[in-house]
């Protein structure tokens, strides 16, 4: 081979191979880089972050939809609702409104929707908002539907944000990858590298500034921050702290994630209620603030501001050495064995900084004369002490936990962590049971109202807990987008929110 | 001759293959419930139950096993729980990605390291040897993650003269090929000056330069055929790494290959893909294996199987 043919070879590789990796865009087409893969893109799965945040509102939407600020149940595909008796709703549908693949939407699609999520031939993430609950649908008329329910349901409007509606045409007994909703996009490519969306013109709602949705996916953090930076990507959810430097671009909002130990009230010494105080006194909470940032608030509650029954005068524990110690002293003198060694049981990667929180803990507390041991655990260790039925010959322990409730309500919360039954509760307290239904069955004033008294008595009477933050997530915005995350973010990012500035 | 060595080579493969997907059945079973981690943590037990019976997890182990093997003599590899996808399919789709970055920066870091090695051993203590011996050391040391991070940073976001991450264009392979390639490098310089030096020390190297013979000839005519052995086999071990997945060039870089689709099927204990992956892997390494024997005998003609 001469030179100079070598030189052409050369020279057609660099065009047709190395074109410029700065690709010519549409300006209304945007780019966005998730943490994740996701795994699938069933409608039925999008209480799965990186499902939620590609279909939610995008390709599919719910019958209803949460305020972000209220926690109440708004307008989506169901326009009204009302509740006829303890178990049963009407629902009044959005007119007008079509599935990306033609089929009408309707109280048939509705009722189609639901019972091929209940119906338990799909794995279906969503359905666990219902809990045990048996749903039965019917269409009254073509916008009307009645949803029945075996136990009554007075947030069902709530609960309905997580119904995502498919066409009908959508395989009942199969998940899938290629939905199709009534969203203002449609799918038009799923590969292992990429999802894209593009707009759908037969969309009910106003038209969105965006055209088209790229997703792409990078585990890390900085690579992540760099394509925003670099203009490859427009936005990205959930960067860690020590990227987000860029007060221009970097947004920091409140999660809806709240970061806790458990304490296993059946096992002393941390049965007695003393020892329980002196864990939340003997925190020097400002201190620990500082491995969580400067955005951070103080829970004294495992719901955050927005959330129904989250109690704003409810305030949270202080650091108080000779409170905790005096406190200590007392169990002691009155037979609490208190030199009893309690595990501090901790999960590796839970959030940022989370393994070096759990040893200044530890420090604090073996300062205050409680013998407190670390254990870290890999996820699917940790999981058996999160969850019923605990693992047999566990001693006292605390566990390191962080609970997202973004439903609106705090029945996504309290009966999980506190009722005798409940998947994650280490008490077994008849009267907080019944104070729990009967916040449960309430509603309106009297529900809120149940709740805040709930989360009083776990924070000031029986120190079931140990809140520590609610915590910041921080997203970085490329420069001509118009959108600021908010609660929501880490479960859904409608790209009809989301404005081109000009 | 040759076909009948690969004939029993390829009938202890198939009993390996089979003793390797039973272990990793048990072994990825021990692993934990799927549904913890594919449902909520809030789920409800019955919620649990039913994705358990609807995934077939409800069954005894054992059953769950003979059901297996029944679906693999039928080639059904299983669903993947999580892609709602033919196991064998996710990974089929993965592999060539890893296969094609594997195989170019193998093919460059041996034919730089064999180029670089065979010169420093030439002139042993020189500077190029010094120099040479430096940046191997470098190269096999330092950690892939730093380098493909820093890289990013520089290349990308500082000089903005290559993308991030990502496939598509030819630019795109630049920086996971030179993290790749960067320990293979480092580790074959070392092992082609280690083993050079011996050949050119060698009798019949001095009988070459006793007969004149001009010193490129020597070296990489003679001394260098007969260092490849060691070569290969160090190369091949790196090779056979390299298929099994580039997990971290993989996870930064954002390319789709078998490595990270293995690492994320056991945490999420997707155990069909799993299962299908290592399949996956298992057959190419054993071609792999194979070949590397064919070059043996290629190399030196006093091997025989």
């Amino acid at each position: 081979m001469t030179i100079n043919s070598f030189r052409i070879i050369a020279s057609a590789m660099v065009v047709a191979g190395f074109a410029s990796h700065a690709t010519a865009q549409n300006m209304s087409e945007i780019n966005i880089v998730l943490p994740e893969q996701p795994a699938n893109l069933e409608p039925c799965g999008t209480i799965i972050t990186n499902v939620g945040q590609i279909l939610s509102r995008n390709v599919v939407e719910p019958l209803t939809v949460i305020d972000p600020k209220s926690g109440q149940a708004t307008p989506g595909l169901a326009t009204e609702w009302t509740q006829t008796d303890p178990n049963t709703w009407q629902l009044k549908l959005r007119d007008g409104v079509k599935f990306q693949d033609g089929a009408a939407f309707n109280a048939e699609a509705v009722k189609f929707s639901i019972e091929r999520m209940t119906g338990g031939k799909v794995n279906c993430s969503n359905i666990a908002k219902f809990g045990a609950a048996k749903l039965t649908v019917e269409a009254v008329d073509d916008l009307t539907v009645e949803i029945k329910s075996d136990t009554p349901q007075p947030i069902l409007p709530t609960l309905l944000s997580v119904v995502m509606v498919v066409s009908p045409n959508t395989p009942a007994d199969k998940a899938v990858n290629d939905p199709v909703g009534t969203g203002p996009f449609k799918l038009a490519n799923f590969t292992p590298q990429t999802v894209v969306l593009e707009g759908f013109d037969g969309y009910w709602g106003k038209k969105p500034d965006i055209t088209k949705a790229t997703y792409v996916w990078r585990p890390e953090s900085s690579i992540r921050a760099a394509m925003v930076e670099t203009g490859e990507a427009d936005l990205t959810p959930s960067i860690a702290i020590q990227d987000a430097t860029n007060p221009e671009t970097d947004f920091a909002y409140l999660n809806s994630e709240t970061t806790a130990l458990r304490i296993d009230a059946g096992f002393a010494p941390l049965d007695d209620v003393r020892i329980r105080k002196a864990l939340n006194l003997a925190i020097d909470w400002e201190g620990l603030a500082q491995l969580f940032g400067d955005d951070t608030k103080r829970a004294s509650q495992m719901v955050v501001v927005g959330i129904n029954g989250h109690d704003d005068k409810l305030a949270p524990w202080t650091f108080d050495a000779e409170q905790a110690r005096a406190l200590i002293a007392e169990a002691k003198a009155a037979g609490v064995p208190v030199e009893t060694e309690i595990e501090l049981i901790g999960r590796n990667g839970i959030y940022p900084n989370g393994t070096e929180a759990m040893e200044a803990m530890m420090a604090m507390w073996q300062d205050v004369g409680l013998n407190v041991k670390l254990t870290m655990l890999d996820v699917n260790d940790w999981l058996r002490y999160l969850q019923k039925p605990f693992p047999e010959g566990r001693g006292p322990n605390l566990l390191q936990m962080m609970h997202d409730n973004n439903k609106g309500d705090a029945a996504f919360t309290i009966p999980i962590f506190y009722t005798s039954e409940g998947s994650y509760s280490t008490i077994s307290d008849p009267a907080l049971d019944k104070e729990i239904a009967e916040a449960m069955a309430a509603t309106g004033e009297d529900r809120t109202n149940g709740f805040k008294a709930i989360f009083n008595k776990v924070h000031d009477e029986l120190a079931l807990d140990i809140p520590m933050f609610h915590m910041i997530g921080y997203t970085r915005v490329g420069t001509r987008l118009d959108w600021k995350p908010d609660i929501t973010t880490n479960s859904e990012i409608p790209l009809a929110n989301i404005g081109l500035k000009s | 001759m040759m076909l009948g060595y690969i004939g029993r080579r390829a009938y202890h493969s198939i009993i390996s293959l089979v003793g390797l997907l039973t272990l990793v059945f048990f072994l990825t079973r021990l692993t934990g419930d799927p549904s913890a981690l594919y449902l909520p943590l809030d789920s409800s037990l019955e919620a649990r139950e039913a994705f358990a019976r609807l995934n077939g997890l409800d069954q005894p182990i054992y059953v769950q096993f003979l059901q297996y093997l029944q679906n693999l003599l039928s080639l059904d590899f299983g669903q993947s729980l999580r892609r709602n996808r033919s196991a064998i399919d996710v990974a089929l789709e993965a592999f060539p990605a890893t296969l094609k970055l594997a195989f170019v920066a193998m093919a460059l870091a041996t034919t730089l390291a064999i180029t670089v090695g065979a010169l420093a051993a030439a002139r042993p203590r020189s500077i190029f040897d010094r120099v040479a011996g430096l940046v191997s050391l470098a190269g096999a040391s330092t950690p892939d993650f730093w380098i493909a991070i820093v890289g990013i940073l520089v290349l990308a976001v500082g000089l903005g003269v290559l993308p991030t991450s990502g496939t598509g264009t030819g630019w795109h392979w630049i920086m996971p090929i030179a993290v790749l390639m960067l320990r293979p490098f480092g580790l074959l310089v070392q092992v082609v000056r280690g083993t050079m030096i011996s050949a050119l020390a060698s009798p019949y190297i001095k009988t070459a330069h006793a007969k004149g013979m001009k010193r490129h000839k020597i070296i990489f005519g003679h001394a260098l055929r007969n260092s490849l052995l060691p070569v290969i086999t160090v190369a091949g071990d790196l090779a056979t790494g390299l298929i099994n997945g580039a997990v971290v060039v993989e996870t930064i870089f954002g390319w789709p290959g078998i490595g990270k689709l293995m690492i994320d099927s056991i945490i999420q204990r997707d155990f069909a893909v799993v299962q299908s992956t290592i399949l996956v892997t298992a057959i190419a390494i054993f071609i792999v294996n194979i070949a590397i024997d064919l070059l043996y005998v290629m190399l030196d003609p006093r091997i025989r199987y």
